[in-house]
């Protein structure tokens, strides 16, 4: 019974398991001296899907995550991102970098660098664009994550919410196929959560595969095709959100959710 | 079902395809590595036998050896001005340093604390005169200052036999200043091995009457005590130290055992030494990588570190057995002798006097010069120690205002609302705080004055750089000579670094 | 024009209050001022009364030390062209005005563009001024001041005591009114103007005792040359700022930036050094060289920018270093002669190469890229020429600088190549990679422990010893590099707190980004790590330029062997060196002291020392 909601391919609406495999990680283990992170975890990403990973803190959802644009090098396992192997190999690790954009909690903007120079400093000294093209898609972008007027101001200058919407657009110039979000509204005071969300709600909309760590149990319920809950190291369950909230089949997982509903 | 396409448990995972070498993250990390390494310990290898060669050609073998041989120089002052060898100038030059260094440290902390505190006084003359003194002097160069010292100092008038201003008692002219000398005579070691003794009775005395104090209330007696006991320990012992001459012959003993100590006993017990801490180094490390769940999975940099251990225990040991062994048996020697230095302090027939005193004289002659007699500080010192103090004294300052500045002004506050008066606040509150913000700038401004003594060559006082200098000069040992410096100032840097470090770390330990 | 009329108006009429500048402290009455601040209590009174009399007596002794008898004063005033340029020859002189003009021209242009303005605020100018005027009627009033200086003293007192108690008295709420850059800078011009034309300083003559100009002003040799340097200085300003709406800022900002990394070599080298350049051989071998150099480098690098090349690129470019480092151990033993400029440039072009996939894009990028190739090729070659041919200059002694231009070359190039190497340094020390950050951290803390005098005998006496036959070095450029490879670890220390405080997460964004290891440290980690480490840096550089003295121990003629040697063994001040000592220290710390104010008022502007 245990095998059957922890299965990666658990919970796949028929659409969804017709599409090809985004990411998948198989068995991967990971250390951080004497502690160890991650304990086995599989797990497969179907393109254009929306995961949310759920699970009290230092559970390791965070560290999954930060393996699969190896900010982390996990140590066994294998994590296979769009048919590319995580590996020590250069290339791999440029490519799959350029591919996977990544939203953290801090959201960690060049602080001596204005907002347009942020967005635009990927594009053009990775993916090599002429400054003008890659000036004009920042602003686009800026514009759809509804802060175009902020674009030559410096990070400092803006509020948290605007912060984080810079540096969602800040990933999504380097046009990449998945995007990662590491609590993206965690630092947020709680009025700005809302704007946060707004615009990571039209980016699932648009089709894009996206891996969330959060707390927002309403964001998770609305948008997220599947949910993954960890704990200690492990997934213990793979679930679709209404079962999830409603008739979660693990104990572990009911003791979760009555302890943050 | 889609599960058949893809290993689905955790152990049926397939194991990670490795990448070209070249393209290996992993490899080429450590290939640039070592490939830097080898690169600059080739390059330095290259240069030194370069050095060799070109020394050797010009006949001049590098080695130590002319350190026992005589050293043909006289020395401007010094514990040694007419050394018997060239090693033994270059110890009279380093003990010349090392007195500037203690002296100057103390004397520009002094000064420093001085200015910093008037430089936060409510006095508008006082702070001003405290800021002009740290503008003018840290703004200066250094050897500037020094050489203007060595021009003003010896400009105030020439030594006549009956200069003052005290005259037979305190001279001060263009050669310098000389005063009365306390040196300590014959049977100091004696004295103080008694008053160690003393120290050891008034310990467990003021313990006993603490513990008293502590039981049935009152005031404790341990301070009135103290003074009873060492008192007249002092007078007595004074006069009576030579009843423990006989501590002579056991240090003889040990003198005589430590020298009798085979070289190659002593290199085994040395390798030994080296191989336990490497072993030892690396069975602690295994053991904090260790988990209940048997031993953590361990990363490149771990195995590194492990093996870099492994190398350098191998490398005491080739140094030792190999490269050399002379090392072993300077040990050897040098332990002798020290114990011999002790054996011969104590012993019988020795003068009971611990302490002794001479007035400073002034030669006869066309030239009149300050005897031996008295305690001298040459005009040469005193321009170096002026330029040195007052310009560390200048930083010092700033370091002094900035950390009682940095003591929160909350901690002002509470200690004016406790009813503290200014000064008081300031010596119980703000000071033992401030201190420890202050220390690591101040072990910092320590070493600067320590390693400035070196500017002794700017006036021709004979410290190790000048004697270095005047030495390699004559036979071209440049290299020897360099590497004593380094030696030198690396140890004074080290023994700085370490002291002020253990006093940071009391301070942590009192504050909490 | 127009632009400039109202800027000056402004500041002087109404005394221009700059927007962003925060008031000074408003003046209080003096007599409330002294109970607050002397007389506050009965320790204070008495405290004040110390002081007064130690401040009293040491300024006392100080006026005693500066006018004594046996001071020559002559002795700095007739070699001041040795303390300042030393043997410069003074038939050429005009290639020193011509470099000081340049470098004149360029403080304005870059105060100019780079909107440096500082300004005061008239309080504290009135406040400077009187206390200045006030030290000088004390000075007048001293028994040590010789009855000449005396009268002097006391007018130049009471002049700048009434301008300055008159304009805190004539100007209202004097604290909140700023005098602004430009005002200061003319003033300042003009002040220079008048002194040279219209003070009697007395008698000129040249070093060798032949009388310029008996008893009067300075003579025309001195102040023509300075008018026209305070012409450029003060008119290159206001030039700038007229024509600075019409011009792009940013090349103008590139431009200067490259002119004070590479402008003082060619001014050194090239225009006070002045080679005879063989135009024959120049033709036929130097431009040759440089337009292959050119030619094919560029080509090879506009290659290799080409984006997504691979790894084919970087064997490409460490074959190249393979060959420029061979080049050097083949000089080394001797196995191939060849143009040293030749092996400089191979090495050059190798690491332009090897930094190509950091900077590799789409067309304008990549031929910026090979544009900044052929510019270090064109000056480098030019340069490299000129160092290796003779100079026309008439010297008999060898270093064709010395005195305190020799003290600044050697402070500027020190800082200037122990930056990169301290950086460099810095990151290795910090770096995840082990042998590296032992190798750095090695270097560092040996260099830390051991006094720089020592570095500058290891290299002074010994460099030729590690090079092998044939090859020589002279003595100014083995302190230079010893000096440098001693700074390097003390600016490594200071960037490497800079770096410590660039937090993870921007390492985190960067790698998330794609951002290879050497864009991530020269776009994201660097600038943040430099601007928290400027004060450090600055204080570092002010230790660096005081410890350039250092240089006279080993030998050199900087300036302070001129004050202390060179003048007091010439027979007519023999012993003179109490009045050179003074000069040196009274030069030393007016430019040690900018810097330090400088460095603190960029410390507020940067917010660092606040946080």
């Amino acid at each position: 019974m245990t095998a059957s909601f922890t299965d990666p391919n658990a919970a796949l609406s028929p659409e969804l398991a017709a599409r090809d495999d985004m990411i998948n990680c198989r068995g991967v283990k990971k250390w951080f001296g004497d502690f160890q992170a991650l304990k086995g975890v599989d797990l497969t990403v179907k393109e254009k899907e929306v995961m949310v990973v759920l699970g009290p803190s230092g559970s390791g959802k965070s560290t999954l995550i930060r393996c699969i644009n190896r900010l982390e090098v996990h140590q066994e396992g294998n994590i296979i991102v769009d048919g590319i192997e995580l590996t020590n190999d250069l290339r791999n690790i440029d490519k799959i970098r350029s591919e996977v954009g990544m939203v953290f909690q801090q959201f960690n903007l060049f602080p001596h660098l204005t907002v347009l120079d942020n967005i635009t400093l990927a594009p053009i000294w990775v993916r090599k664009k002429p400054k003008a093209e890659a000036e004009a898609t920042a602003l686009e972008l800026l514009t759809r994550v509804g802060i175009p007027e902020q674009a030559n101001k410096f990070p400092g200058q803006l509020s948290g919410g605007q912060q984080q919407r810079v540096a969602i657009a800040r990933s999504l110039a380097m046009e990449p196929k998945i995007m990662l979000f590491d609590e993206p509204t965690s630092a947020l005071d709680p009025e700005m959560i809302s704007e946060v969300l707004d615009v990571m709600k039209t980016l699932a909309e648009s089709g894009m595969t996206m891996v969330v760590v959060t707390h927002e149990m309403g964001f998770a319920r609305e948008v997220a095709d599947r949910l993954v809950f960890m704990e200690e190291g492990n997934v213990v369950e793979i679930n679709e959100p209404e079962g999830f909230f409603t008739n979660p089949k693990s104990d572990r997982t009911k003791l979760f959710l009555s302890q943050i509903l | 079902m889609a599960t058949a396409q893809v290993p689905q448990s955790s152990s049926a995972h397939a194991a990670q395809q490795r990448p070209p070498l070249w393209r290996d993250a992993g490899v080429l990390k450590w290939f640039a590595q070592i490939v830097a390494l080898v690169l600059v310990v080739g390059t330095l290898w290259f240069l030194s036998t370069e050095a060799v060669d070109n020394l050797e050609a010009g006949g001049i073998s590098p080695g130590t050896e002319w350190l026992n041989g005589p050293a043909n120089i006289q020395l401007s002052e010094g514990i040694d001005t007419v050394p018997n060898s060239a090693g033994r100038a270059l110890w009279s030059g380093m003990v010349t340093n090392l007195r500037l260094a203690v002296i100057g440290i103390i004397l520009s902390t002094i000064l420093g604390l001085a200015v910093g505190l008037a430089r936060l006084s409510n006095n508008w003359l006082a702070n001003k005169a405290a800021s002009i003194f740290i503008e003018t002097l840290r703004n200066i160069p250094v050897l500037v200052q020094i050489l203007l010292w060595l021009t003003i100092l010896t400009s105030i008038g020439a030594l006549t036999p009956d200069r003052g201003p005290i005259s037979g008692w305190l001279i001060i002219s263009q050669k310098g200043v000389s005063g009365p000398r306390i040196f300590l005579a014959d049977g100091f070691y004696q004295w103080a091995v008694l008053m160690g003794l003393a120290g050891v009775v008034t310990y467990f005395v003021r313990k006993s009457l603490n513990a008293k104090r502590d039981r049935e209330g009152g005031t404790s007696q341990a301070g009135k005590a103290t003074v009873a006991i060492m008192g007249v320990s002092a007078v007595v012992f004074w006069f009576i130290n030579p009843i423990v001459g006989f501590l002579g012959t056991p240090l003889q003993a040990i003198s005589d055992g430590w020298g009798g100590i085979p070289q190659p006993v002593m290199q085994a017990i040395l390798s030994a030494l080296a191989a336990g801490a490497a072993v030892n180094w690396i069975r602690r490390f295994l053991n904090s990588r260790r988990t209940p769940a048997g031993l953590a999975k361990l990363t490149d940099d771990d195995y590194f570190r492990m093996i870099f251990a492994g190398i350098a225990a191998l490398l005491a040991v080739i140094v030792l057995w190999r490269w050399w062994p002379g090392l072993s048996s300077w040990i050897i020697n040098s332990g002798s002798d020290f114990w011999q230095v002790a054996a011969d302090k104590f012993g019988d027939g020795r003068g009971a006097r611990p302490l002794d005193g001479m007035k400073p004289t002034v030669s006869e002659g066309r030239f009149a010069n300050y005897g031996p007699t008295g305690w001298t500080l040459t005009v040469f010192a005193a321009a170096l120690l002026f330029g040195l103090v007052f310009y560390t004294a200048s930083f010092i300052a700033e370091i002094i205002r900035g950390g009682i500045l940095a003591v929160a002004k909350g901690q002002t506050e509470a200690a004016a609302a406790l009813g503290l008066s200014r000064s008081q606040a300031l010596r119980k509150v703000i000071l033992p705080q401030a201190f420890r913000i202050v220390m690591p700038p101040l072990g910092n401004q320590y070493l600067n004055i320590t390693k400035n003594t070196s500017l002794a060559i700017a006036v021709g006082l004979s410290d190790v750089v000048q004697v270095g200098q005047s030495l390699a000069n004559k036979n071209n040992q440049f290299l020897t000579v360099f590497a004593i410096w380094m030696l030198f100032y690396l140890a004074c840097s080290l023994t700085i670094s370490l002291i002020v470090n253990t006093i940071n770390a009391r301070l942590a330990i009192v504050e909490r | 024009m127009a632009a400039i009329q109202d800027d000056l108006s402004m500041n002087l009429e109404a005394g221009g209050v700059a927007p962003d500048v925060r008031p000074d402290t408003p003046v209080k009455d003096p007599v409330q001022w002294m109970k607050e601040n002397l007389f506050s209590s009965v320790g204070n009174a008495l405290l004040t009364g110390v002081f007064v009399a130690v401040l009293g007596g040491l300024l006392w002794w100080f006026v005693g030390l500066v006018f004594k008898d046996s001071n020559d004063w002559d002795a700095v005033a007739t070699n001041i062209r040795l303390l300042f340029s030393f043997n410069y020859p003074a038939e050429q002189y005009i290639r020193v005005w011509f470099s000081l003009g340049m470098l004149l021209g360029a403080v304005s242009l870059t105060a100019a563009f780079f909107d440096i303005n500082p300004s005061m605020s008239v309080r504290k100018l009135g406040i400077n001024a009187s206390g200045l005027g006030a030290t000088s009627l004390i000075v007048g009033v001293l028994p040590a001041t010789p009855s000449g200086a005396r009268i002097v003293f006391l007018i130049i007192g009471a002049l700048f005591l009434a301008a300055g108690v008159g304009t805190l008295q004539a100007v209202d709420e004097p604290h909140k009114k700023f005098v602004s850059f430009p005002t200061m800078l003319l003033t300042f011009g003009l002040s220079v103007v008048a002194f040279a034309w219209l003070v009697p300083i007395g008698r000129n003559e040249f070093a060798n005792g032949a009388v310029i100009d008996e008893g009067g002003f300075a003579n025309p040799s001195t102040k023509i040359p300075w008018t026209i340097m305070m012409a450029i200085l003060v008119g290159v300003y206001f030039l700038a700022r007229a024509v600075k709406p019409m011009l792009p800022v940013k090349p103008v900002q590139t431009f200067l930036i490259t002119f004070w990394v590479a402008g003082p070599a060619f001014l050194i080298f090239l225009v006070l050094r002045d080679p005879t350049f063989d135009y024959d051989r120049v033709l036929k071998v130097d431009i040759p060289w440089a337009i292959g150099f050119a030619v094919v480098g560029g080509a090879i690098l506009y290659w290799l920018t080409k984006p997504m090349l691979g790894e084919i690129g970087r064997l490409v470019a460490v074959a190249l270093l393979g060959v420029a480092v061979l080049n050097w151990v083949a000089a080394f033993f001797g196995w191939w002669s060849m143009l040293q400029k030749t092996r400089v440039s191979f090495l050059v072009l190798a690491l332009f190469a090897l930094a190509a996939p950091t900077f590799a894009g789409e067309k304008s990028a990549r031929v910026r890229y090979v544009g900044a190739w052929v510019a270090v090729v064109a000056l480098g070659h030019w340069l490299i020429t000129g160092i290796n041919t003779t100079s026309t200059l008439d010297i008999a002694a060898p270093p064709f600088l010395g005195g305190f231009t020799i003290s600044l070359v050697i402070f500027y190039y020190v800082m200037l190549v122990s930056f990169p190497l301290g950086a460099i340094m810095a990151l290795a020390r910090t770096s995840t990679l082990p042998i590296f950050r032992v190798m750095a951290t090695v270097y560092i803390e040996f260099i830390r422990g051991i006094p720089l005098i020592t570095v500058l005998f290891f290299f002074s006496s010994m460099v030729s010893l590690f090079l092998p036959n044939g090859m020589d070095l002279s003595e100014l450029a083995a302190i230079f590099i010893g000096y440098t490879l001693f700074s390097a670890a003390y600016v490594a220390e200071n960037i490497r707190g800079g770096l410590q405080s660039v937090r993870r997460g921007q390492f985190e964004a960067s790698d998330a980004l794609g951002l290879t290891t050497s864009q991530r440290t020269i776009f994201v980690v660097l600038p943040q790590a430099l601007r928290v480490s400027i004060p450090n840096l600055v204080g570092q550089a002010i230790a660096t330029f005081k410890e350039t003295s250092l240089i006279f121990i080993v030998g050199a003629f900087d300036f302070l062997r001129v004050a202390n040697v060179s003048i007091a063994s010439q027979p007519d001040y023999l012993g003179q060196n109490l009045v050179g000592l003074l000069f040196v220290s009274a030069v030393y710390w007016v430019f040690a002291y900018s810097m330090s104010r400088a460095s603190r008022s960029l410390e507020t502007k940067l917010g660092v020392g606040s946080r």
